[in-house]
């Protein structure tokens, strides 16, 4: 399943940026539409510099980006995507003696929301949507991590934005919230261009129609999660004891031992390969593992 | 004033929230913003002005609970607090449209016409009298007296100028005098009492 | 007003002296049918029961919604005397709300830039006094014995006004500054809203302490053009290299001129003639950087 990339709302060509001598983007292109696309990577692969050149916050060093058409290199376009953006960067900092709903007002001030009122009906409505309502008075020095990245989610919501960029947004989220942040998205109005980042494959099966992963600073797949395991068929067994001549081995939790490679031994035990097994095996061939 | 059984909860509740206790105020909404609304309503059709009102006076509420001196109507409390509260936003509205002002039409805010109208035993006898006045005098009696606005306020709810809110009390008083002498002949308990009326 | 309905016996009045529930279900709706509305609201001042009744039947979806605006409402701190006084002259309220994140205002900062000029300020009046004997010559210049006790207080007060704006502009004092760079308000508005006003929340207790300091009349006025050129240049030179380094540079700059001249017993020398003119061309070459560069505040910087 491809994008096509000329109607495509975000896009980015040959992106590159370099800190020092590590590069940590390296030629990436991708086109992004309405709906939510998983950019899947380990730590380190590019995944928050790409999300922060795409929310105009960084400036790569070669490549150009469109954002429903407009060019962030330019001042005043660079304001229009700011207008339709909600940003969640992987370390969120907070003014720690503000309050849940003080520090929203904040940020719907900063997305020039002037009517008191209007922000006061924003905050009630992103609140709600993370189900903080009650937090609402509390000190953010007093709240747990989970609530924490919660109130991130919500500040990116306010305003309601046409591309919602969120770095690592279910870290720290317990499974239960993690089911709720994936109702959340699929209830966001204006279905808006959604981009999350994340290194777990699971969040990837279950929220996101379509995935990208990132490696080594090159996108090295585009396409569904069903593509990416499908990407692995027929190259997953498993036994009872280790195979020296899989690429990956691991013990899963019924003691059975999971292997991935080239070429499973003749009378091996395959097994229907997932989402995970897929990026491993992009990993591995990468040499990024 | 016989109190009911709600009314010392009422008082509970705001002694609460003048401590700054959020779930009492929380309750004193659910208590009382459903009336508040309807009676708001009533005299003005814009329910976005209703809504910032409601909730403007839950705010002041909030911040103004320790002026409460209690053994007073809680709900009375309430209704002062909000029917000024609802002027303002009128106020804000007038001046967010900048609309001019003082067209003598039908105005925005209009209280819905009555044909009888009954203010209580000891006003039993004004009913008919009352009834006999146009809507406008009507409103600006309800206003004036029943609300207990300034004119500068009544003339903000009703949309019309000062001056008019002060002629039509005027001349609501005179009908109603010139109405009551045809019923009863003479002076009378009930002229007194737009005698008192006269004053505010 | 007594909890039984008033009125003539007629089709109000139920039993119990309560409004019947299809009347009280009308004026709820907004069908205010015109017959005895007035008694009804004064009975339900007084009757709790009946207004429960009327609240039954209101929108409840549309009081949910006011209900959570109003409590985000009081969750939203409203401000203290300084920000009512600033709105009554005409300042937008969204813009005071923006000062609430700059810790340069807040109260405990303030007082630390008080006990330190109290500090300084203090070592010199002490020594100029003869309160306390330390081993200063008596340099100056002539007409002004005793100026080089005044060495400390020109090193430091300046330099605590440069530190009010850098932390202002400095992101590192700024939790969300990536926030408020990916957001569209002008990151130059920001800038210039935080910085103004730490200007000018420092630049008094300076000025006051100024005049309170054993030294000439015209220091306080002299003080104003170095500090405001010391400010200015932090801001320019953030637009060229990291923010960091721009608020290191600039205290550098004056620190060591300050040192030098301290050194040398001739302090004063920092905020007179020569050193004022070098100072307004400082300001104004760091405005117009300022200016031309402003794009660099949109931007941010990152890492």
């Amino acid at each position: 399943m491809t994008v096509n990339v000329s109607t495509a709302a975000v896009r980015a060509d040959g992106l590159s940026r370099r800190y020092g001598a590590t590069a940590a983007l390296d030629g990436v292109d991708l086109a992004l539409e309405r709906g939510i696309t998983g950019l899947l990577g380990p730590n380190g692969a590019g995944k928050t510099t790409l999300l922060s050149i795409l929310a105009t916050v960084n400036e790569p060093d070669a490549g150009r980006v469109s954002v429903f058409g407009f060019d962030p290199r330019d001042a005043a376009e660079r304001v229009e995507i700011r207008r339709r953006l909600g940003y969640l960067p992987q370390e969120l900092g907070y003014h720690r003696h503000f309050t849940v709903a003080g520090f929203l007002d904040y940020v719907a001030i900063l997305k020039e929301i002037t009517d008191r009122r209007r922000r006061a009906e924003e905050v009630a409505r992103v609140l709600a949507a993370v189900s903080l309502e009650p937090r609402a008075r509390t000190r953010i020095r007093a709240l747990s991590g989970g609530m924490r990245q919660r109130l991130g989610i919500a500040q990116a919501l306010l305003g309601t934005p046409d591309l919602l960029i969120l770095d690592e947004p279910t870290a720290g989220l317990d499974p239960e919230q993690r089911l709720r942040f994936r109702e959340l998205l699929s209830e966001l109005p204006a279905d808006p261009v959604i981009v999350l980042s994340t290194h777990q494959a699971d969040d990837i099966a279950a929220i996101c129609p379509k995935v990208i992963v990132l490696l080594g600073g090159r996108v090295r797949f585009a396409g569904t999660p069903a593509e990416l395991a499908a990407t692995a068929a027929g190259q997953v067994w498993t036994a009872a004891e280790r195979d020296p001549g899989a690429h990956l081995s691991w013990r899963g939790g019924d003691g059975r031992w999971r292997h991935i490679g080239d070429s499973p031994p003749a009378g091996a035990e395959l097994v229907a390969s997932t989402v995970e097994d897929g990026y491993l095996l992009l990993s591995d061939a990468a040499g990024a593992r | 004033m016989r109190q009911c059984a709600g009314e010392d909860d009422d008082a509970a509740l705001l002694r609460a929230v003048a401590r700054g206790e959020e779930e009492a105020l929380a309750a004193l909404y659910d208590r009382h913003a459903g009336w508040l609304t309807v009676r708001m309503t009533r005299r003005c059709a814009l329910p976005d002005v209703v809504d910032q009102a409601v909730q403007d006076t839950f705010l002041a509420l909030w911040r103004g609970a320790d002026r409460y001196r209690g053994g007073g109507n809680v709900a009375a409390f309430i209704w002062g607090i909000g029917i000024r509260r609802l002027i303002d936003a009128i106020r804000r509205e007038n001046g967010a449209r900048r609309r001019l002002p003082w067209r003598a039409q039908e105005p925005e805010v209009a209280v819905s016409a009555e044909d009888q109208v009954l203010v209580g035993i000891e006003h039993g006898r004004l009913g008919p009298a009352l009834a006999g006045l146009s809507p406008e005098l009507r409103g600006a009696i309800e206003a004036t007296v029943l609300d207990g606005l300034t004119c500068a306020e009544a003339a903000v709810l009703l949309g019309v100028a000062e001056g008019t809110v002060k002629s039509r009390c005027h001349r609501a008083r005179l009908a109603l005098r010139a109405a009551l002498a045809e019923q009863h002949g003479g002076s009378d308990s009930a002229a007194n009492h737009i005698q008192a009326w006269g004053t505010s | 007003m007594t909890s039984s309905f008033p009125g003539p016996a007629g089709p109000l009045a139920g039993a119990d002296g309560h409004p019947a529930d299809e009347l009280l279900a009308g004026y709820a709706a907004g069908r205010a049918d015109g017959v005895g509305i007035w008694s009804l609201e004064a009975h339900l001042t007084g009757c709790a029961r009946c207004r429960t009744t009327v609240s039954g039947h209101a929108d409840s979806a549309r009081l949910a919604r006011n209900q959570s605006v109003l409590l985000v409402r009081i969750a939203v701190p409203e401000g203290g005397r300084m920000r009512h006084l600033l709105c009554r002259c005409g300042v937008p309220d969204h813009l005071l709300r923006l000062l609430a994140a700059t810790p340069s205002l807040r109260k405990s900062w303030l007082l630390s830039v008080a006990g330190v000029l109290a500090v300084v300020a203090g070592e010199a009046a002490a020594v100029r006094y003869g309160w306390v004997s330390v081993g200063w010559p008596a340099g100056g210049l002539p007409g002004h014995p005793g100026a080089a006790v005044l060495a400390p207080f020109l090193l430091v007060a300046p330099l605590l006004v440069l530190a009010g704006v850098a932390v202002a502009f400095l992101p590192m004092f700024d939790p969300a500054s990536r926030l408020a760079v990916a957001a569209p308000f002008s990151g130059f508005s920001l800038l210039l809203i935080r910085a103004v006003s730490a200007l000018a929340t420092a630049l008094a207790p300076v000025v006051a302490a100024a005049f309170l300091v054993p030294g000439p009349g015209w220091l306080p006025v002299a003080l104003l053009l170095p500090t405001l050129a010391l400010c200015a240049f932090a801001l320019a030179a953030a637009t060229l290299m990291e923010p960091r380094a721009a608020a290191v540079t600039a205290g550098a700059l004056w620190a060591l001129p300050g040192l030098l001249l301290a050194a040398a017993h001739v302090p004063l020398l920092i905020v007179q003639g020569n050193a004022q003119l070098a100072c307004a061309a400082v300001l104004c070459a760091s405005a117009l950087v300022v200016l031309i560069r402003r794009d660099r505040f949109d931007v941010g910087w990152t890492r």
